[in-house]
């Protein structure tokens, strides 16, 4: 078996270590005996939405976001709404998660329109977001998962989406309705960038196992030994609840 | 107003006395309540000394202490601020401490958020700005916002020649918004054949098209050009044309400077510290500093804080080098990656506010490179308020686990780490910034090494 990722801009949406997703992703799938082949896809590159078996979209500065707007416009856009649709499992990131939203209104009240793959907007604040935070996901696993925000954009869920978790400490989506990121088909985005999969290593493999249930109709059934990210996850728990 | 003045000089000198006695350093608080009391305090302070304020991401602390160097072999009077106490509150303490002295010049190491009020205080002859790299950003917010910054801090001062890296694309573009007379240091040729893949800037900061390099040195460091609007590296009025050795303790290099070149050894290894060293000297330079002086002065060089520090702990040679950003730590593992010695590894890691409360860079930094020297690493110990977090970071790395220990506790770190079965080994110890002052307070008391802040 193998699985295919698609990296989206890596060169350009990788702030807080978003790459450490990848890493996680890729050896987790090797500790497995499951290949995994990493696509860098950034500017210019064509985007072919039945390669790849997850795309990861991290979060950038907005100086970057800027440059990919541009390239997104048309047939980008097309593709990765399709891809979408088809169930491509997504990992969204900060901005990567916006990104799939339907647009970013900044605080001065100047719209970027976005791709809109998700029914979600964005709206900015002057006021940033930033520390580590704790949030639940009861429907997808009996876990607390832990990260680090830092954002200025508030997001806002339409009704076709769901929150991914409920915030117990920290901000969230927006700081106001207790709702952390977004899922929709095979999506899921966070707020939570860096290493949020390798501190909360069953969520990895809750992304690794729709994936793999997309293409081999098959799941996940070893489980690797996850002390070290269990230690790293637990002294979050322990310094916030 | 006098009456407020010399009650804070006074309070502030009182103190600084109390926390030395104490054994605390001592390097902010008394020039925090001096402010207090007397808002005018620096700036009055200030006012006759000239000072040389260096800032930027990397290598703040090592050529501040190069340029210290240069001045105190040029026979120039000037005291510094130490310990990287570089915000205005410890900026304000080293004034205080040293105004009796009456020198002509300070040096002062400047934190890059903090230079822009700095600067305002302060009689500043010349400004260098080492370089950009992405570091803290949770404090700074983007690497655009904290280039915003450096230039209000120039803007504060007209009068002073500024010296910048020709190599980094985002502070060389300082250039086109200032009116001051500008020196440009860089370094000519490839620095080393490494699948560079971090680049804090792969895209042009005038006209967002991607950079070509001619070659590249470290990061985003290099000669780039855009082919879209056409910012380029600018040639350097101080550079390294040749590169003879990169040793374990030194570097030798061609240098070429006012049109004559000098062969000179940076008394300091890595190839970032050579970047450090020529940015000393276009401050020298700008200072019209004899330049084979100059060049003795980079030769007899020796640390600064906590910059590759050496000291023997029981009998293991130990060398502690400050961490702080991937493409600082990149450095720091490509170093270790070029030594043949048989070694121990310590990574320490806080997440206080001056570390920057955000772990996530260490997924940035290329700790997949140790794989290729582990056949060389007996064990890599891992400390610090987030050691649980590094442990992980190594383990994803593909290090195996039977080689990581965490300990998560100073005492017994020290205990593991200067033991009698390393004293053939060379031991690296490479802690975040507040990591390094607990660290070090603990090796003062137990091996009586000397105070940090002296
Ligand atoms: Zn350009």
């Amino acid at each position: 078996m193998e699985l295919n990722i698609c990296h989206l801009y890596p060169d350009l949406l990788n702030l807080y270590g978003d790459g450490g997703n990848i890493i996680a992703m890729k050896k987790r799938l090797e500790w497995r005996n499951i290949e995994c082949h990493i696509h860098n896809v950034t500017l210019h590159d064509s985007f072919e939405q039945d390669k790849y078996d997850i795309v990861f979209i991290g979060g950038g500065q907005d100086f970057e976001q800027e440059v990919i707007l541009k390239d997104l416009k048309g047939d980008k856009t097309k593709r990765l709404k399709e891809a979408v649709e088809s169930n491509v499992c997504f990992l969204g990131i900060c901005g990567g998660y916006q990104l799939l939203g339907n647009y970013y209104q900044t605080w001065d009240h100047h719209q970027f329109d976005f791709i809109g793959a998700l029914d979600l907007y964005t709206i900015g604040d002057k006021k940033r977001m930033i520390g580590d935070f704790v949030f639940s996901c009861p429907d997808i696993l009996n876990l607390d998962v832990v990260g680090f925000e830092n954002h200025s954009g508030k997001t806002f869920l339409g009704n076709s989406v769901r929150p991914l978790g409920t915030i117990k400490k920290g901000y969230g989506n927006n700081g106001q309705d207790q709702t952390e990121g977004a899922r929709y088909k095979n999506v899921f985005c966070s707020y939570s960038h860096g290493s949020l999969l390798p501190k909360n290593p069953k969520l990895c493999d809750v992304i690794l196992d729709t994936a793999l249930y997309r293409k081999y109709r098959v799941n996940i059934n070893e489980a690797l030994h996850d002390e070290y990210e269990n230690e790293a996850n637990q002294f979050i728990l322990n310094r916030l609840l | 107003m006098k009456f407020r003045r010399s009650t804070a000089l006074i309070i502030a000198k009182i103190l600084v006395k109390i926390l030395r006695i104490t054994g605390r350093g001592g390097t902010s608080l008394p020039g925090k309540l001096a402010l207090l009391i007397y808002p005018a305090l620096l700036s009055d302070l200030a006012f006759n000394t000239e000072a040389i304020i260096v800032t930027g991401t990397n290598g703040k602390t090592t050529t501040s202490r190069m340029i210290s160097e240069i001045l105190k072999n040029a026979g120039l009077s000037f005291f510094e601020n130490k310990s990287g106490a570089n915000l205005i509150s410890g900026i304000t303490t080293s004034f205080i401490e040293n105004h009796h002295l009456n020198c002509q010049y300070a040096v002062i190491e400047c934190d890059e958020a903090a230079f822009k009020t700095v600067s305002k205080h302060l009689n500043a002859k010349y400004i260098l700005v080492t370089n950009l790299f992405r570091d803290q950003l949770d404090r700074y917010g983007e690497i655009t916002h904290t280039l915003n910054n450096i230039l209000e801090g120039i803007k504060n001062c007209k009068e002073a020649t500024v010296s910048l890296n020709a190599d980094c694309s985002l502070s060389s573009s300082l250039k086109d918004s200032i009116s001051n007379h500008v020196i440009f240091y860089g370094v000519d040729i490839p620095l080393e054949n490494t699948d560079e893949t971090l680049s804090d800037a792969p895209y042009c900061i005038k006209c967002k098209s991607r950079y070509h390099y001619s070659f590249r040195t470290y990061g985003h460091l290099g000669g780039f050009y855009c082919p879209s609007c056409g910012y380029k590296r600018t040639q350097p009025d101080v550079s390294v044309i040749d590169i003879l050795s990169v040793g374990k303790c030194d570097s030798k290099i061609v240098v070429s400077m006012n049109n004559t070149t000098y062969q000179a050894v940076v008394n300091l290894p890595g190839e970032y510290n050579i970047y450090n060293a020529l940015a000393a000297l276009s401050v020298g330079i700008a200072m019209s500093v004899n330049e084979q002086s100059m060049i003795d002065s980079l030769s007899t060089f020796t640390g600064g804080f906590g910059r590759m520090e050496n000291i023997i702990l029981n009998h293991v040679d130990t060398h502690i080098i400050l961490v702080k950003n991937p493409a600082g730590l990149n450095g720091v593992i490509r170093y270790l990656s070029n030594l043949n010695d048989e070694m121990i590894l310590t990574i320490v890691l806080n997440d206080k506010f001056a570390d920057g409360t955000d772990v996530s860079w260490i997924w940035d930094a290329d700790f997949e490179n140790l794989i290729r020297i582990m056949d060389r690493i007996k064990m890599i110990y891992v400390a610090g308020i987030r050691y649980d977090d590094m442990a992980l970071r190594l383990k994803y790395a593909g290090i195996d686990q039977s080689k990581i220990f965490k300990v998560n506790n100073y005492n017994q770190l020290i205990d593991e780490i200067s033991d009698d079965k390393y004293k053939n080994t060379a031991s690296y110890v490479l802690p975040t910034y507040t990591a390094m002052f607990d660290l070090r307070l603990k090796l003062t008391k137990k091996f009586k090494l000397k105070n940090f802040w002296k």
